[in-house]
């Protein structure tokens, strides 16, 4: 996969910039981790992403080429709020969303139990708890393998144990070649998985590269130092480094 | 969640271009509509309107005639003028109720996003929408014509059942065509509740106040002879209207008169193709009233109507940030 590209992307809500002229390039088979605070711009890029919301400018490309339906075909995706059919079952749910990527069943049974979910096949969506809803998003968002994987918040709410278990699945991914863009707050989740992170500050990129890199030039401390410099502007943070501002 | 196994790994990915190049090519199309008519089924509706509509046709052929002094299995003839009224009035709003939700409900519950965001197209979610509400509408609109037909043919011993299926006919298709227009209000809609008194608008003024409007129209314009034409056609009063129908049987018994009045015959007016309501009662009309309409009038007017209907919605559909 050639590089994932977004050039000055924006999106305004009337006199709203939810996105101000974001250009960012995401390597093929990383981790992105896409920070930031809350109204920051970070699911208003993934909507534009994913085709749910509609730029008011700029471009995304995969490969060179504009990003269309046909792409999103070979993408997962794992919204911050999971919207089912709530009177369906599992199963019901899963074939539907599996089949509309062109999944057969067996794909789709086969992540229910790579997730641990294949004892609840039969129950009704409404019945089921945040974490295992969380986990038929997810095995929803993994079927077929996909080349890019799109998490929305995938860590919020998770006991412990699912978020360990949720980053072996990530790590698995990741080993396959696959691309993931995660957007999250729970940055002691991301740490160990990230490769690349970028910041989104009011709709603007405020910081962008390498985790290392980017730890390097905020005093070598953890993810979450580096964040509250950028983010916050902490004493002695001084201004974000030029270079890592796209 | 069990222990990952590194022999678990998924397999090498299968490219999007691969998949889509072996799937069937409507297999979204269907997936969705197919889902659209499995819900309705599921809730009951199916069952419920075939039941509806079941027994208002038999009652309709058995009571139809009470305004002229009788009880009793009407023929087919008798029975197609007996259900007109009660098929322009169900049969929209029928459509308008299935339609206009298809699009807000999924948009207020959030389930649009994932399906819109693995690679369905919004015009293909539109289409397997449409195809699900009109099977969701069609199934028990024709088992209710079928079976209660079948009853009429061996109770009344009538083998003219042409007028009968050309009700069913232009009435499936005018159910058609008020489904697409709740479907452009479901796209126009932010919330359910909007969408539900919008397409209860539509409905008042197909049915009350554009037939009002004409026959005010006609009755300035060219006088109460004028306006009494447009009021067999429109309906607008629905002072006993079925009452007038059966009239024109009773006065047409004689085969002479009868064919009398066919050589009286002149089109309906034109302009009144716009509601595709009053082109389905024109086509459907006793051919002793001498005003007459082919299906060209509702299939221009129906055709049109639909037609804009799912460009519109169509239109609007691709503009929508979810």
């Amino acid at each position: 996969m050639s590089p994932l590209r977004f050039t000055a992307l924006e999106k305004r809500y009337g006199a709203v910039r939810a996105l101000d002229g974001v250009s960012l390039a995401v390597e093929p088979g990383g981790i992105l981790a896409l920070l930031g605070p809350n109204g920051a711009g970070k699911s208003t890029l993934f909507g534009c992403l994913l085709g749910l919301t509609r730029p008011t400018g700029g471009r995304i490309e995969l490969r060179g080429r504009a990003v269309g339906d046909a792409d999103r075909l070979g993408w997962g995706y794992l919204a911050e709020r999971i919207a089912l059919y709530p009177q369906r079952t599992v199963w019901q749910n899963g074939l539907f969303f599996a089949g509309l990527k062109h999944h057969p069943a067996a794909e789709f049974e086969r992540q229910l139990e790579r997730v641990g979910l294949a004892a609840g096949r039969d129950r009704p969506v409404r019945q089921l708890s945040k974490g295992m809803l969380q986990r038929l998003g997810l095995a929803i968002a993994l079927c077929g393998a996909p080349e890019l994987l799109i998490l929305d918040e995938p860590f919020n709410g998770l006991d412990p144990k699912l978020l360990g278990r949720l980053q072996a699945i990530l790590r698995e991914e990741h080993r396959r070649g696959a691309t993931l863009l995660i957007s999250t707050h729970t940055i002691s989740a991301i740490e160990p998985l990230a490769t690349e992170v970028a910041v989104l500050l009011e709709g603007r990129l405020a910081a962008a590269g390498r985790l290392g890199e980017l730890r390097a030039r905020f005093g070598g401390g953890g993810l979450e130092a580096a964040y509250h410099q950028i983010a916050l502007g902490s004493p002695g943070s001084g201004e974000i480094p030029p270079a890592m501002v796209a | 969640m069990s222990a990952p196994a590194e022999m678990d790994l998924p397999p090498r990915p299968v490219s999007a271009p691969e998949r889509r190049a072996a799937a069937p090519r409507w297999q979204q199309l269907r997936l969705v509509a197919m889902k659209e008519f499995a819900d309705r089924l599921q809730h009951g509706w199916v069952l419920a309107c075939s039941l509806v509509w079941l027994g208002a046709i038999a009652l309709t052929s058995l009571f139809g005639l009470v305004q002229i002094g009788s009880i009793g299995i009407q023929g087919y003839e008798r029975t197609t003028a007996s259900l007109l009224s009660l098929v322009q009035y169900i049969v929209p709003l029928l459509g308008l109720l299935l339609g206009h939700d298809l699009i807000v409900s999924e948009r207020e519950d959030k389930t649009l996003a994932l399906a819109l965001s693995g690679g369905l197209s919004r015009r293909k979610l539109l289409g397997g929408k449409f195809l699900g509400g009109a099977l969701a509408l069609a199934v028990p609109l024709v088992l209710g014509f079928v079976v209660a037909g079948a009853l009429i043919g061996l109770a009344a011993r009538d083998t003219e059942v042409t007028p009968f299926l050309k009700l069913a006919g232009s009435g499936l298709l005018l159910g058609l065509v008020f489904l697409g227009i709740g479907l452009l209000l479901s796209t126009l809609s932010r919330t359910r509740v909007q969408a539900l008194v919008l397409a209860l608008l539509a409905w008042c003024a197909a049915v009350f106040v554009f037939d009002l409007a004409a026959m005010g129209t006609m009755l300035v314009a060219r006088g109460g002879a004028a306006a009494r034409e447009v009021e067999i056609v429109t309906d607008a009063t629905h002072v006993a209207s079925a009452a007038d129908l059966h009239a024109a049987y009773e006065s047409g018994d004689d085969a002479a008169a009868r064919a009398a009045a066919r050589t009286r015959e002149r089109p309906v007016d034109y302009w009144l193709w716009i509601n595709p309501l009053d082109a389905f009662r024109a086509l459907n009309l006793p051919r002793e009233l001498a005003i007459h309409s082919g299906w060209a009038g509702l299939l221009l007017s129906g055709g049109a109507w639909l037609i804009l209907s799912l460009t519109g919605a169509a239109w609007r559909l691709q503009r929508l940030d979810l």
